[in-house]
């Protein structure tokens, strides 16, 4: 038995470094492991100065997911 | 920790409209890339419905003149939070992390709610992990999401 919650299908984001992806695979981890299931939400604008960016380990501009199933 | 770890930024909570988190935080980027007021990074937690944090060296002022300009965005919430407050929202512990092949598990959800049952299988990539419950005569494996279960013991009992 699988236990799974109904929701409606978000975007795709990478399962590696958690960016939200445009088509079939991540062009920076040059992986197609990704994920529909995910929640929480960060956009970084500025990895360079932003204490968040490096908290999370982030060092590109961009739109992520902050927990990826 | 002290607040010296982040010199000059401030934390805000910005209101949103209902279930337009994830929007809020792309207009906010959107409006940032068409203004000279400086936003280093947005967050839209889970836990937090109805607000987004947002990351900035600037003052209240000028995150009320932005927040202006963003739709579905309600206010600025007066009075700031700091970066200790809010970086538990950017390490969520992988959820099936601790839990092994032999762990003792209580289910916290589901039909099996506080039966306790063995770990068979931790599928890391899925987060989901097969048990068998303890105390059941024919043993069934159910698949469930790591956060549905609590560990009770991380080894396998002797007899
Ligand atoms: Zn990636």
């Amino acid at each position: 038995m699988v236990v799974r919650r109904r929701e409606k299908i978000l975007p795709k984001v990478c399962r590696e470094c958690h960016r939200l992806v445009d088509g079939d695979s991540c062009v920076i981890c040059n992986t197609a492991n990704l994920s529909t299931d995910w929640t929480g939400y960060l956009v970084v604008l500025d990895p360079r100065r932003s204490q968040v960016a490096k908290k999370a380990n982030i060092d590109l501009p961009g739109c992520y997911a902050l927990k990826v199933r | 920790m002290n607040g010296d770890e982040s010199p000059g930024l401030h934390y805000f909570a910005v209101k949103t409209t209902s279930k337009q988190e994830r929007t809020v935080a792309d207009n906010i980027q959107k409006a940032v890339e068409q203004s000279d007021i400086k936003v280093y990074a947005v967050i839209a937690p889970k836990e937090l419905k109805g607000y987004v944090l947002v990351e900035t060296p600037e003052e209240f002022a000028r995150m009320e003149q932005l927040v202006e300009r963003v739709p579905h965005a309600r206010a600025v919430v007066r009075g700031e939070t700091s970066f200790d407050e809010i970086q538990h929202f950017l390490v969520p512990k992988p959820v099936v992390s601790g839990i092994n092949e032999g762990t003792i598990v209580e289910l916290i959800a589901g039909p099996f709610k506080g039966e306790k049952a063995v770990v068979k299988r931790v599928d890391t990539g899925k987060e989901e992990i097969t048990v068998e419950l303890y105390e059941s005569l024919v043993p069934i494996p159910i698949t469930v999401r790591g956060d549905n279960v609590r560990v009770i013991d991380t080894r396998e009992p002797d007899d």
